[in-house]
């Protein structure tokens, strides 16, 4: 599904470049479940941006699904941020001005779904996660792990093929963090390619395959069999 | 540090600073102006006790025989003064000198007694008491003596009797009713202008009788008596009072053509108040949208400071002595751009104040006390706040911005928004009502030039016209009394016109035969005069006012006395014309008659329309010939069109103001909505990031972001139509000919005030809903 080639990614200032990714080679299939792990600095955050077309790199070439999605038209970048790739984020970024409800809603607003089709993929999402009794309550009022649940329902409400987690446990304490992975495990069992950036070491272990980066290379590729 | 605040963010804190000083600046303009305006003639010493006797509305002539009989028979009154100013701005002319052209002033010798005047040379108590002596004004001694001593000097009136100067006055340094450049007594104008009966008879309404009163005397009361002294009630002034003169500037009385009264217009003066009062309320409201913007930046700041261990006191007086800053540059600012631009806004929109005024440290300490009050006024509630506040609370950065801080910034840009939309409402009609008062005059106005008669051209009149006429592209010439803008007689006496009796009271000028074409006047009945004078005479033509004032349904034949005394006769009207606005545009067309009599003050001369240049040389050419023929008196020749520009003056200059302030307010107005739409971006940086991840365009994010503007300009809209149509309606009223309150001039000024708020929230729009969301959403 991803396949990404030669990747640089680097800033000059006056005097040097400074390399955050260096010929960086990595495929990803559909269906996979990728934790990309390394301390900080190490690049992860760039990479996950430029899969998911936030950032383009400086050199290199990207294919998704097979095609070539490096310098697309802000039009087509649209279309894919709609209907293929989803995020979630450590900070959550929820609008604070909204309810749950309408947080959740947005993605379809803008993929242009009717009203009555809107209500009832919202509905099954909260009854899903559980949060049905929270839907008229504005994200400050949630706890971290309750607004994270509602970032991962906004982010696959548009049902996407691929969803990109930046450290979506970094807030969170363990057992919620646990909770989060648990519904990142549900939704890869149930097809979607999920790649997820992370420090803890436990929670990378849920992934099906782990690689880890290190001044802007990846050290290592293991895939579990579990 | 107040300076590295302001560095650190300098789009808004240029705006603000930029949009204080403007509006502070008009402010200044328009109080100094008006309190020049409002302290008219309070400086007099005597001025409490002085009246005008007449009827305001009606007419301020009175006759100069009615003095005599005051000094005989009205207690109460201490002394009574007639004024009247020369009929024809007469020249003066100082040994072999080049004569010069002056305003005379003609008024009793107790003139000094009842207003107050600085001599500079001279005594005026006795200035006016002998026949033949003049006083003049600096300027004019200048003028005509240089820097040599005036007083004792002689000089000669229309090269012909000589005057002698008594005193040299001070122009007056405040605003005045009165304005003159030479004063003579009355009793010189009998010397030099010697009219006919115009001392003895009852009927010749030359004068305006000022009085002083004793004190604690009845100014009704007296008025009473004096309109007893009439042997028959006079029809224009049967209602005469006696009316205070410190009220006079602001009264609408009717003066004609070269006045040395003149008034001014209190609507105008408030109008113009109150658009400063609202430049200066859309430059608050900027400062108050930037200032609370700034605040979740100042919070940061000051938890620092707390923790180091600022005491409240210290940060609320930092934050309070910042805006004061600001305000105070804005001033200074204001008052060197004040300096700078008064000369132009004084030619362009008419608005005169004395410029020394506003360096006077009464007024800088003034305007630094209210702009203190005025920095505390509206920075003490957010100094309050962020100096209260939790200094953990301040560095988290937990504290958020309150929920009413938004829609208080909603209710201030509406607040804007109505302001600009009224002002540019009201700018349209002001502009519609000029073009519409001076788009349809009833006459020719091109291509006609103006020369005025000088004694000696007046005598050579058939001399004159034989030259011009051999001028290539004359094309008629015409001697006539009538020049718009300029002094027209009125008259009102008692008739008998076939036998009823009637009242008449009417305007009045003599005109050959050719003025009718020349002006292009239309004719509706009967005929106009012919050309020749030995079989045409005492004929007169009519306007349609005229006929309906006084209800005459065959005017044609109809015959009455024009004229008084000794050439008085029965004249015959044998035309009417269509009406056509021969005064002020404001001012209502009244009946005019028009009479084939010779005497005339101005030779028009209308020209072929052919290129410029050889039409300046035509103009060029006129000009020496007539100089020839006057050889002692300076020549004027002027443009019809000017002299008709004349006639709707006072709305054009009110017009340029208007739309030069509504134009600073509006600009300002943006300033403060980019300011604005820029910290909304900046605050929605993040939600806009989110929006775009999960699939928003650019286009969406714009319209999201352009959203609440539009809603606060449609608020507005509604909210500013009543009030500019009520405002329209109230500054209409005062116009004789009034253009209509149409309903496209709302829809102009919505639709302009919503493009120009779009284009200036979309040029922020753009660039926030552009941004890489990256940058937006990386974690903080």
């Amino acid at each position: 599904m991803i396949q990404l080639t030669n990747i640089d990614k680097y800033y000059d200032s006056k005097f040097q470049r400074t390399y955050v990714l260096k010929d960086i080679i990595l495929e990803v299939k559909e269906g996979e479940f990728l934790s990309v792990m390394g301390p900080s600095g190490s690049g992860k955050s760039t990479l996950l941006n430029i899969i998911g077309l936030m950032d383009s790199p400086s050199s290199g070439k990207y294919l998704l699904d097979g095609n070539s999605v490096l310098d697309l038209k802000e039009k087509v970048r649209v279309d894919y941020h709609r209907n293929f790739i989803s995020f979630i984020f450590q900070a959550y970024h929820l609008i604070e001005e909204m309810t749950v409800y309408e947080n959740i809603e947005t993605p379809l607003i803008y993929k242009g779904v009717k009203s009555h089709d809107r209500e009832s993929m919202v509905a099954d999402l909260l009854d899903r996660f559980n949060i049905v009794a929270k839907k008229d309550l504005f994200p400050q009022q949630l706890s971290g792990g309750q607004q994270q649940l509602v970032g991962i329902a906004r982010a696959i409400i548009s049902k996407p093929k691929l969803l990109l987690a930046d450290e979506p446990t970094g807030n969170l304490h363990s057992t919620q963090g646990e909770m989060i992975m648990e519904t990142l495990k549900e939704l890869n069992n149930e097809g979607m390619t999920i790649i997820h950036v992370t420090h803890n070491e436990k929670f990378a272990q849920y992934g099906k395959r782990i690689i880890r980066l290190e001044d802007g290379n990846i050290r290592s590729d293991t895939n579990r069999k579990t | 540090m107040t300076i590295r605040n302001f560095v650190r963010k300098p789009v808004t804190n240029l705006i603000n600073l930029v949009g204080l000083a403007v509006s502070l600046a008009l402010v200044i303009i328009l109080s100094v102006y008006s309190y020049s305006e409002l302290t008219t003639d309070n400086y007099h010493k005597n001025g409490d006790r002085v009246y005008l006797f007449g009827d305001l509305t009606k007419g301020i002539y009175t006759p100069a025989i009615l003095k005599e009989h005051i000094d005989l028979s009205v207690p109460g009154v201490e002394s009574t003064v007639r004024m009247a100013s020369a009929w024809e701005a007469p020249t003066f002319q100082v040994g072999n000198n080049d004569p010069i052209t002056s305003d005379l002033l003609f008024a009793d010798e107790d003139f000094f007694k009842l207003l107050t005047y600085h001599p500079v040379e001279g005594n005026l108590e006795s200035a006016l008491k002998e026949p033949m002596s003049v006083v003049i004004t600096t300027m004019l001694s200048e003028k005509l003596f240089g820097s040599d001593q005036a007083v004792g000097k002689t000089m000669k009136i229309n090269n012909d009797k000589e005057l002698t100067v008594t005193a040299v006055i001070e122009a007056p340094k405040a605003n005045s009713c009165i304005s003159f450049s030479a004063i003579a007594s009355v009793a010189t104008r009998k010397i030099v202008f010697p009219n006919g009966d115009e001392f003895t008879e009852w009927g010749w309404c030359n004068y305006q009788t000022f009085m002083l009163l004793k004190k604690g005397i009845n100014p009704d009361e007296t008025a009473k008596k004096i309109l007893a002294l009439y042997p028959e009630i006079p029809p224009d002034n049967s209602a005469a009072k006696l009316n205070p003169f410190t009220k006079l500037y602001f009264s609408a009385f009717n003066v004609y053509g070269n006045s040395y009264l003149h008034h001014g217009d209190k609507k105008k003066i408030m109008i113009l108040v109150m658009v400063a009062a609202l430049v200066l309320m859309i430059a608050l409201v900027n400062f108050i949208n930037i200032f609370s913007s700034q605040w979740l930046d100042k919070i940061k700041q000051t938890g620092v400071m707390k923790i180091i261990g600022a005491k409240r006191s210290t940060i609320l007086l930092n934050v309070l002595s910042e805006a004061f800053l600001l305000f105070l540059v804005a001033l200074f600012i204001a008052i060197i751009l004040v300096g700078m631009i008064n000369p132009f806004i004084q030619n362009y929109t008419g608005i005169r104040f004395n410029p020394q005024f506003i360096y006077s440290p009464g007024f800088i300490l003034l305007s630094i006390a209210i702009v203190f009050v005025l920095s505390i006024l509206f920075s003490i509630i957010p100094a309050l706040r962020i100096s209260s506040s939790n200094a953990i609370d301040n560095l988290k950065k937990t504290i958020e911005q309150p929920v009413s801080n938004s829609f208080f910034g909603g209710v201030l840009v509406t607040t804007q928004f109505i302001i600009a939309i009224v002002l540019l409402a009201f700018t349209v009609l002001v502009q519609k009502q000029v073009n519409f008062g001076s788009s349809d005059l009833g006459f020719n106005q091109n291509n006609i030039i103006g020369i005025k008669l000088t004694p000696q051209l007046n005598g050579k009149k058939e001399v004159l016209k034989k030259l011009l006429q051999e001028k290539p592209n004359v094309e008629r010439i015409s001697f006539t009394q009538y020049y718009p803008g300029k002094q027209i007689s009125h008259w009102g006496t008692h008739q008998d016109i076939n036998g009823v009796k009637k009242q008449l009271s009417f305007d009045t000028f003599n005109a050959d035969a050719t003025f009718f074409g020349v002006l292009g006047l239309q004719l509706t009945q009967g005929r106009f005069y012919s050309e020749d004078l030995t079989t045409d005479t005492k004929k007169m033509v009519v306007n349609e006012t005229f006929l309906r004032e006084n209800k005459m349904e065959n005017p044609i034949g109809a015959k009455f006395v024009m004229g008084m005394g000794m050439d008085a006769g029965l004249s015959e009207i044998i035309g009417v014309v269509k009406d056509f606005h021969y005064k002020a545009v404001n001012e209502p067309i009244v009946s005019l008659v028009m009479q084939n009599e010779p005497n005339a003050f101005y030779c028009l001369v209308s020209l072929q329309t052919t290129d410029f240049k050889s039409l300046h040389r035509t103009i060029d050419e006129i000009k020496t010939a007539s100089s020839q023929l006057s050889p002692s008196f300076p020549v004027e020749i002027s443009f019809f069109d000017q002299a008709v520009e004349n006639m709707y003056k006072s709305e054009l200059e009110f017009q340029r103001t208007f739309s030069l302030f509504a134009g600073c307010a509006i600009v300002i107005g943006c300033m403060g909505i980019l300011a604005m739409s820029l910290f909304m971006c900046q605050r929605r940086i993040k939600e806009i990031g989110i929006r775009k991840v999960n699939g928003a365009t650019i286009a969406e994010v714009i319209t999201l972001l352009n959203k609440n503007f539009v809603k606060w300009v449609a608020i507005a809209f509604v909210i500013a139509t009543p009030i500019a149509w009520y405002t329209m309606h109230k500054w209409l009223e005062d116009f004789a000919y009034k253009t209509e309150i149409s309903w496209w001039i709302f829809m102009v000024s919505g639709m302009l005030t919503l493009g120009i708020a779009l284009l200036t929230v979309s040029w922020q729009s753009w660039k926030a809903a552009t941004r890489n969301p990256v940058e937006a959403l990386r974690y903080e």
